[in-house]
Order: C-alpha cells, then sequence, then structure tokens
C-alpha cells in the first residue's frame, strides 16, 4: 500500500509555471485520476512521481518519505510508468519483458503475458509487427515484471483503435482491483469514471478541484465527456 | 637542373605562378572566384609563415616545456571545434576538451615512455598535431551523434530510465552505436593507408629525401598512435558525454 503527498509542488520550465503549487494526497490502494484540459500540466506533474523530472520547488513523499530522499533506481523498481505510446526497447517479446527484470524466468514471463491477455505464443515474436494493442500490453507486461507497488498511467489508451483501447483498460482495472495503487491521466471522463477512485483536476497548473470520483463534476458533465 | 630535395626561398617565390595560373583561369571562366582564390593563398602564406616562425622560436628557444605550452594550446582549440559539434549537450566543449587531451595525453606518454619517439620540439609538436587532429575528429562525430540519439531516441531511454534501469544501462546500446560510428572513418582510412592515400608523414619523409623503409617505419607509428587516440577520444566522449547527458538523479536532461 503506498501513498503519495504532495507538497506545493511546482514545475517551471524555461520561465513558464507549468505546475503551480499543487498539494493533495494520494490514497493508497486506490486509483487517482489527474484530468483537466490540454495543457493543465497533467502529464508533466506524472513524471515527477517516479522521479522522470524533479518539481522546481515543493516536494513529493512515498509513504511519508521525501522522493529525493531515496535510491532513484529503487524508486522506479516501486513506481512503474505506462506511457501513451508503446515504446518497445528491446528485441523479442521476451527480451522485452526481461528490459527491467534481467533475471526473469520463463515461467513468469509467460504468467505475465496471460496476466496482460496475451498468448503464451507471442513471446518468442520479435517486438516489431506487433499491434499497437499488443505492444501497449507487452510494456504493461514488462513493466510488471519489475513488480511495482504503483502504476502511473499516461493516457495509457489515447494511441490505440477503439477495440483495442477497451480491452488494454479491462486489463488495467484486473491489475487495479488486485489493490495496486495507480495514478491515471486521462482524456476521456468515461474512462476516468470506469478506473478511477478519486479525481484531481487541473486548470493552468493549479488544482482546482478533487474528491471521490462520484463528486467531481468535471467528470461527471452532462453527455460524459469533458466540458 | 639541379634541383634542392627542399625548395629554396627562390623555388616558393617562383611557384607563386601557379597561383597567378588559378587566378587567371577562375577570371577567365567567370567563375567569381578569383579574389578568393587570390584571399585563400595569401592567407595559407601568412598562416605557414606565422607557424614556421613560433615553431622555429619553440625548436630553438623554447624547449620541451614550449613544445608541451603549443600542445596545449592545440587541445584547447580541437576541444572548441569537437565540443561545438556536441551543442546542446551540457558542457559540451569542457567534455569535448576533457577527451581531446586525455587521448593526446596517453597516446603520447606511451610513444614517449618507451621511446618510440624523440622527447624533443621538433618531434613532439607534429606528432602530437596529428593525435590532437585525430582525437578531435573522433571526439566531434561521437558528441554529434550523443545528442542526435538522445533527441531522437529520448522515448526510448526514458522507458529504460523508467523501468528502474541506470542512466548507464538504458544509454548502453546508443553509446555503442555512436562510438562505431564515430570511429569508422578512422578505420577505413587505417585499412587503405598506402593503398589509396599516401599519408601526410611519409610523403613528407619522402619528399625530404628520406629512404622509404625509414619513412614506413614512421607511417607505422603514426597510424597505431592515431588508431589508438581515436578510440581512447571517442571512449572518453562517450563517457564523459553521458555524464553530461543524464542528472546525477539518473534524468535526461
Amino acid at each position: 500500500m503506498t501513498r503519495f503527498d504532495l507538497r506545493d509542488v511546482t514545475v517551471r520550465r524555461e520561465g513558464r509555471l507549468i505546475v503551480d503549487r499543487v498539494t493533495a494526497t494520494l490514497a493508497a490502494g486506490r486509483c487517482t485520476a489527474l484530468v483537466g484540459p490540454s495543457g493543465a500540466g497533467k502529464s508533466t506533474l506524472l513524471r515527477l512521481f517516479n522521479r522522470l523530472d524533479d518539481p522546481t520547488s515543493g516536494s513529493l513523499l512515498i509513504d511519508g518519505a521525501a522522493l529525493e530522499s531515496l535510491d532513484v533506481l529503487a524508486l522506479r523498481r516501486r513506481v512503474g510508468l505506462v506511457g501513451q505510446r508503446p515504446v518497445l526497447v528491446a528485441g523479442t517479446v521476451f527480451e522485452e519483458l526481461r528490459a527491467g527484470a534481467p533475471t526473469l524466468e520463463r515461467e513468469r514471463a509467460l504468467d505475465l503475458l496471460a496476466r496482460v491477455g496475451l498468448p503464451e505464443a507471442m513471446l518468442d515474436r520479435a517486438g516489431v509487427g506487433l499491434s499497437g494493442g499488443e505492444a501497449q500490453r507487452i510494456c504493461l507486461a514488462r513493466t510488471l515484471a519489475v513488480g511495482p507497488e504503483v502504476l502511473l498511467l499516461d493516457e495509457p489508451t489515447s494511441a490505440l483503435d477503439p477495440e483495442a483501447a477497451r480491452a488494454v483498460e479491462e486489463t488495467l482495472c484486473g491489475l487495479l482491483r488486485d489493490g495496486l495503487t495507480a495514478v491515471l491521466v486521462s482524456h476521456s471522463a468515461e474512462q476516468v469514471r470506469r478506473m478511477a477512485d478519486d479525481v484531481l483536476v487541473l486548470r493552468e497548473g493549479r488544482l482546482v478541484e478533487s474528491g471521490a470520483v462520484a463528486d467531481v463534476a468535471y467528470v461527471n458533465g452532462a453527455g460524459g465527456s469533458h466540458p | 637542373m639541379n634541383s634542392p630535395a627542399v625548395p629554396e626561398w627562390t623555388g616558393v617565390a617562383l611557384s607563386i605562378s601557379l597561383v597567378a595560373v588559378a587566378v587567371v583561369i577562375a577570371w577567365r571562366q567567370h567563375l567569381g572566384l578569383a579574389r578568393e582564390v587570390v584571399i585563400a593563398a595569401v592567407r595559407a602564406g601568412v598562416q605557414l609563415f606565422a607557424v614556421g616562425a613560433v615553431l622555429l622560436f619553440l625548436f630553438q628557444h623554447a624547449g620541451l616545456p614550449g613544445g608541451f605550452a603549443w600542445l596545449i594550446v592545440m587541445v584547447v582549440i580541437a576541444g572548441q571545434v569537437a565540443g561545438r559539434r556536441g551543442a546542446g549537450l551540457h558542457r559540451s566543449r569542457y567534455v569535448a576538451t576533457g577527451a581531446v587531451a586525455l587521448a593526446a595525453a596517453v597516446t603520447l606518454g606511451v610513444l614517449i615512455a618507451f621511446g618510440v619517439i624523440q622527447s624533443a620540439p621538433r618531434v613532439v609538436v607534429p606528432v602530437g598535431g596529428m593525435v590532437v587532429s585525430g582525437a578531435m575528429q573522433a571526439t566531434g562525430v561521437t558528441l554529434a551523434r550523443m545528442v542526435a540519439e538522445a533527441r531522437g531516441q529520448r522515448a526510448v531511454i526514458e522507458a529504460r530510465l523508467a523501468l528502474g534501469l541506470s542512466a548507464g544501462d538504458a544509454f548502453a546500446p546508443h553509446r555503442r552505436e555512436l562510438m562505431r560510428t564515430a570511429l569508422i572513418p578512422t578505420l577505413d582510412a587505417t585499412k587503405v593507408v598506402g593503398l589509396i592515400s599516401l599519408p601526410g608523414a611519409m610523403t613528407g619523409l619522402i619528399l625530404a629525401g628520406v629512404s622509404p623503409e625509414v619513412a614506413i617505419r614512421y607511417q607505422i607509428v603514426v597510424m597505431y598512435m592515431l588508431l589508438a587516440a581515436a578510440v581512447m577520444a571517442a571512449l572518453a566522449a562517450a563517457e564523459l558525454g553521458q555524464r553530461m547527458l543524464f542528472t546525477s538523479a539518473q534524468q535526461l536532461r
């Protein structure tokens, strides 16, 4: 169970204020969605959770410990990331799954494939030529192979066709039910309602609304899409 | 006509007639280059005069410390030039200067320590010049490729970082590739030496009247030292450059 606390988190890039004094708590074992219009600072904020970037000022705490006080490589193994587009980094699917877990055995690799809804036969295939949905599942399995406590999901289905998106989302929902803590960036209010427990609404870098998913107006607008 | 092994000053003066030929051709053919030919020829003459004067002074008065001081100046200039190839990389000029300096120091150090070459300014300066120039090329290509790779493959590198890989591990495949690229010109030049190109040192010695048997001995040493200098420069540039590419928190800058 992993909780995050954000204290006055601020990010400036080239003089521009991207994230503006965000203070919030992300509860352990829940999925918290970061939502808001494009350019609100959601993805920038997400990159701070596994220290791909650091805030300009303010701090993030994981279970009460400041992120920068921890070994950054160990932190990244605790806090896994699934990006918007699947980015493959190795040759075969098996090598892909071992990218962050070099000692991963075949047995466990096959388990992981099953967990993300892919057939066993895929293990020895080359990464090139996989469909977007398949590649995204491989990326998810690759992250799970490291054994994270937290999943950062940066619009994990937005680059996929609707069918693949729905299937990947179902896989993700299954993982979240197992008690992983998650931080989700999403543009789709429906997806947020299906996946998230809590919502933080950002606008121009500032936290403007937060609460349980049912109570946040931003994701419950008429017609189910963003206002 | 009995010509000297090396041109006299009168011979140099007469060779200006060749510049005149080039100017006349450029002018008659309306190449718009006559002025540039003159400027280039004058520039070359002035530069070589100046370098000749500096070297003469070094060899006669400044001794070995002067020779090494001149080498340091060459390293600094080479570092600036190669560093510009890595524009966009944090502190690229320091990285380039460090890489060239290391490659030159080790290569020349070995040659002098083993007594392969004389530790006299007359030898150290020109041999050092070749080493520095070879190291500069390898450093420049390494840094240019590094910047391009970090930009083009950012998503892949960050995906590896996000899996908990160290900066070194996340960049390793790219680093191998860019070092290979940096070493290809030197490797190819080494392979075809004597077949396609008669290299400068050998040509110079033969022109000065030295027997080809002696000239190739020198050239073999030169080729081996250039090979070593390029490999070391590429390695040092990759190693130092990589440290600038990532923060201490293993973040890609």
